[in-house]
């Protein structure tokens, strides 16, 4: 049993994929915000989306973990595969997806808990720790790749949302890497931050890549050529080209692409 | 440019700001008229509430002493035990009627040398009915007292009390037949000799209510009691009702011309009249569940009707002010659903619910119009906790049914009592209210 599923993924990831998307559409009510998008996610890899505002691509992020279930009107076809199990099956729990699929949302929000709290919450929940002495690895382990670890290590009882606005979103970050996912989704991670808290996170994201796929939708530009290897550019709900951040940045394909990266359109 | 001066030291391009141009003037008018509205409306807002205040404890603090005569009674075998074996059982056959003359002679030896035209059998027009039953609820108690000379704290009728007051003067009682101006004279003099007092009256807080012929003995303990077993009932029931059924609409259920209709009807019912859900409780609890009349249980079911719209509106409202970022939070890091709302919406929500939850108990409490259709006017002449008063299924009446009670009886020393009550209704709201407070402040201090 074991040995078939190995074989599965073993078929459905060459060149490591992680994610594969095939058909995807989604609906707002009447409103078709993702029409027919195909992309494969490769592992331990930084993939940006972009796009102008309203082009589907946070849609798109919130589908892969299913954090569109809780949009009443919102209908998703296709389907999304990580590890080559669809992830919209009737058996799969979103609640057990989410664990797997880490997010990080736009606005820094942490628990009004302590710090401590907000790092445990996800261990805890999972069963992760067996007992204190665990769990308080986890949490510095946690806080340790959210790079905010010697800023918070001496008021780990202190509340989280007393944080500076960067610090905030980095121990969002350590929150999300704390329940041990494999695939971490940010959206607009940096757009309540200041320059000097982008850059902090932005190398944190470098570093994550060695253990996590990573996806990462943002506004801007410069962002996604600064910490991608893969970008997506979306367009009114179209994925409109994908591939090597380098040659999106230097080479686009599409007419469209070139003109949103020369500023242009969007 | 054409009126700038050349060179000096305030350079103008159109108006100088140093003047107030129309425009500014008339809005600056409108706003200073607005904050004038404003400060006009708190004023009279206070007055209001000023008087009131006022009116109440000045008419309800008298409620809260009463007068009392000493008299020294002498117990005299003779009347009390004939037989002389201290048999209880015959004891007990001499009615509060067989009492009257013992008390009656001690108010004679007590008004000794004082010169008034009163005959000697009308002198216990000063004292409570009550007066007998004190004295012969003593002797049953303690039979091996009879034959001696004991010392009682009696009750004075409500006139005296009310002239010991300042409620009474002399040409009010020119056609009372309960009380002489004769009477009053005597009072003086026993005032004067230490006789006649007025002090605390506990037994307004903590005694029953009496008969129409005896305000001086009335007291609201009882019907406190029956509105507390009423709030038990209704915090056990609406609270959980309530939250459960403001989370689940608020939280899990779909959105749907059906939860749309819900919604609307829990709005709708929050304004239905309360005498409304007093007719209901009636029918349903009374005439179709055959639950006891005039219980508590009963009033408790009724007020819980009419609590649980406030209770799940307020909770749905303070569910609602939760930022929704906080559940992406939850979910994000794989929480379930109920886990997200139970482990941090909820906390959040919690001051705002209770705040909802103690306002919604005080508007039951304060309630008056579903207990008169539910039978809790009754007055109940027994004393807790020997009495009838020991639970949720016994009769009983309810803080503002006992004020309204009082309020409609024709005795002057009824309306003082109710202006007392009031009181005590108030001091009620205004421990909940800070409870209230008290729990939304350790509930936000947290964070």
């Amino acid at each position: 049993m074991e040995d078939m599923i190995q074989m599965d993924r073993a078929m459905s990831t060459e060149q490591d994929i992680k994610i594969s998307a095939n058909g995807v559409q989604v609906y707002y009510g009447e409103n078709h915000a993702i029409k027919d998008v195909n992309v494969e996610i490769q592992d331990k890899m930084v993939t940006a989306f972009i796009g102008p505002s309203g082009c589907g691509k946070s849609t798109f992020l919130r589908c892969i973990n299913r954090m569109n279930d809780t949009i009443d009107i919102c209908r998703v076809e296709g389907d999304i595969r990580i590890d080559g199990e669809d992830i919209y099956d009737a058996r799969v729990d979103p609640v057990q997806l989410r664990a797997k699929v880490g997010m990080v949302f736009q606005k820094p929000n942490p628990f009004p808990k302590s710090i401590y709290d907000n790092v445990a919450y996800g261990p805890k929940i999972h069963g992760l720790a067996r007992n204190k002495a665990e769990l308080d690895e986890i949490v510095e382990k946690a806080l340790r790749r959210g790079a905010i670890w010697d800023e918070v290590k001496d008021r780990l009882h202190a509340p989280g949302t007393g944080l500076s606005g960067g610090q905030q979103q980095r121990l969002c970050i350590a929150r999300a890497v704390a329940t041990e996912p494999e695939v971490l989704l940010m959206d607009e991670p940096c757009s309540a931050l200041d320059p000097i808290a982008t850059a902090q996170v932005e190398e944190l994201i470098d570093e994550l890549r060695q253990n996590y796929s990573v996806v990462i939708v943002t506004h801007s530009m410069q962002q996604a050529a600064r910490v991608s290897q893969r970008t997506a550019f979306f367009h009114l709900g179209n994925l409109v080209e994908f591939g090597d951040t380098d040659k999106i940045f230097t080479n686009p394909e599409d007419p469209r692409t070139e003109s949103y990266i020369s500023g242009r359109i969007g | 440019m054409t009126d700038a001066t050349q060179g000096g030291p305030i350079r103008t391009k159109g108006k100088s700001i140093l003047e107030l141009d129309t425009r500014t003037k008339k809005r600056n008018a409108a706003e200073a008229r607005f904050k004038g509205y404003g400060i006009a409306a708190i004023c009279v807002s206070l007055f209001f509430l000023v008087s009131l205040l006022v009116t109440i404890v000045s008419n309800g603090v008298p409620a809260f002493t009463q007068t009392f005569v000493n008299l020294s009674v002498t117990l005299d075998e003779a009347k009390l035990d004939k037989n002389g074996n201290r048999n209880i059982d015959e004891i007990k056959k001499v009615s509060t009627f067989g009492y009257k003359p013992l008390i009656n002679a001690a108010l004679v030896s007590a008004t000794d040398g004082i010169e008034t035209e009163l005959t000697d059998k009308d002198l216990d027009k000063i004292l409570s009915a009550s007066a007998g039953a004190v004295v012969r609820d003593h002797v049953i108690a303690n039979p091996d007292m009879i034959g001696e000379t004991v010392e009682f704290r009696l009750l004075t009728s409500s006139r005296v009390d009310g002239y010991m007051k300042g409620r009474v003067v002399r040409e009010d009682l020119a056609r009372d037949k309960n009380l002489d101006a004769a009477h009053l004279d005597l009072i003086d003099v026993m005032a004067e000799r230490g006789a006649v007092q007025r002090t605390f009256n506990w037994d307004f807080i903590f005694g029953s209510d009496a008969s129409e012929s005896r305000p001086e003995q009335a007291g609201i303990g009882v019907s406190m009691l029956g509105s507390f077993f009423m709030m038990l009932v209704v915090l056990a029931l609406a609270l959980p009702i309530g939250v459960a059924a403001s989370i689940y609409l608020e939280e899990f259920a779909p959105q749907n011309r059906f939860t749309d209709l819900i919604e609307v009807n829990i709005s709708n019912l929050a304004a239905v009249p309360s005498i409304v859900f007093g007719i209901l409780g009636l029918a349903v609890f009374i005439q179709f569940a055959h639950l006891p009349q005039s219980a508590p249980i009963v009033g408790g079911l009724t007020l819980t009707l009419m609590t649980l719209p406030t209770i799940v509106i307020s909770t749905r409202a303070s569910l609602k002010a939760v930022p929704p970022s906080i559940r992406d939070a939850a979910l994000g890091v794989g929480a379930s659903k109920m886990q997200a709302v139970f482990h941090h919406v909820l906390p959040l929500a919690m001051p705002g619910i209770l705040t909802g939850t103690i306002i919604g108990l005080a508007q039951a409490l304060g309630e008056t119009a579903p207990l008169l259709l539910i039978g809790m006017v009754g007055y109940i002449a027994t004393n807790y906790p020997e009495g009838v008063t020991s639970g949720f299924l016994d009769p009983n009446s309810a803080m503002p049914a006992q004020i309204y009670e009082w309020a409609k009886r024709a005795d002057p020393a009824f309306y003082e009592r109710a202006w007392g009550g009031i009181i005590v209704l108030l001091l009620f709201l205004l421990t909940m209210n800070l409870i209230a407070i008290i729990l939304r402040r350790r509930f936000e201090r947290r964070w």
